[in-house]
């Protein structure tokens, strides 16, 4: 979806910006806002901040949108790039402190207003990505940004994909140990006896 | 270790996964983003660049600092090895007289070497902030 957006539209503009004019590198930025500031926002999941984080970006590539080696798509290198700027925005800024042991857990099967308990049951699933060790988190939330494709998440975070899906397994382990509810969501329960919460956890 | 793991349910369990984490809603940026990042970049580009070192103008004078630098440790070498040479009375003599004389030598030395650390340290800090 991303790489679609332009394939040649990206190298024009950075030539025109590379030559001195300035104002080229909103088309650029128009194009890239939006998933720039989806990706920040999976990191963080607050819009301030991922607007924030999304616009440092922006401005690292304008300094940097020379040492773009067009061996790489642009948005491979873009990606790669907001990637380490949102790493290192988190490092000195930690989004939360909590543990994944202690994140909240999800309502169960709601029966009255299933719809929106079904929307916070999912929402406190997805903040529980960013209490996952950082080394699982990341490839979590770029395989899932990059719409469960592994290779453009190795990509991203410049890793080999062998390694990027050995951490996936485990992060993807590790949420569902953490919401034994998940099994009951998706088959019947006849096998799936959760466990109590502290065995699952340790 | 994944004791009584029911491969069926796991994955089902990834597939809930899957579904909650990859349908995620689509954020829209907020109206002023383009703007706002755009005046940041136009900020950015009006800061004129760093002037470069002159390094053609500065060589006479790194030339000569260093060949004072030079002349001063060989000075040095000299005399300390010509002491060791001499006897007691006379390198107790000499000692005390060039001793004297190469006090400030010394000052000088230790100087420049402080000033060529703080410039090298000044010009890889600058480096790393982009600021060269």
């Amino acid at each position: 979806m991303h790489a679609a957006i332009s394939a040649e539209e990206d190298p024009a503009d950075v030539n025109r910006v590379l030559a001195g004019d300035v104002q080229a590198f909103e088309g650029i930025v128009r194009r890239w806002q939006g998933p720039l500031v989806n990706m920040a926002w999976r990191y963080c999941r607050d819009r301030g901040r991922a607007e924030e984080m999304a616009q440092e970006a922006f401005l690292r590539a304008w300094r940097g949108l020379a040492g773009w080696r067009r061996e790489s798509s642009f948005s491979t290198w873009l990606f790669a790039l907001a990637a380490n700027v949102f790493r290192s925005e988190l490092q000195r800024f930690p989004t939360v402190n909590v543990s994944l042991e202690e994140a909240a857990e999800p309502a169960g099967p709601a029966t009255q207003h299933e719809g929106l308990a079904r929307k916070q049951s999912d929402e406190t699933v997805r903040r529980a990505v960013l209490a996952l060790p950082t080394r699982y988190r990341e490839p979590v939330v770029l395989y899932y940004f990059h719409e469960m494709d592994v290779a453009a998440a190795a990509r991203t975070m410049g890793l080999p994909e062998g390694t990027v899906k050995a951490r996936l397994a485990r992060g993807r382990d590790l949420l569902r140990k953490r919401f034994p509810h998940l099994n009951e969501q998706s088959t019947p329960p006849l096998s799936s006896t959760p466990r109590p919460k502290k065995e699952v956890l340790q | 270790m994944k004791p009584n793991v029911n491969l069926e349910t796991d994955r089902d369990a990834n597939d809930v996964i899957d579904r909650i984490l990859e349908a995620e809603g689509e954020l829209i940026p907020s109206s002023g983003f383009l703007a706002a990042t755009m005046e940041r970049v136009r900020d950015e580009a009006a800061i004129p660049k760093p002037i470069p070192f002159p390094w053609l103008r500065a060589l006479p004078g790194i030339v000569l600092a260093v060949a004072v630098l030079g002349w001063c440790g060989f000075e040095l070498a000299r005399v300390v090895l010509a002491n060791a040479r001499e006897n007691s009375f006379a390198q107790v003599h000499l000692t005390a007289a060039t001793g004297r004389a190469l006090e400030p030598a010394e000052w000088v030395v230790l100087a420049l070497a402080a000033s060529m650390l703080s410039w090298f340290f000044a010009r890889r800090l600058a480096g790393r902030s982009g600021l060269l």
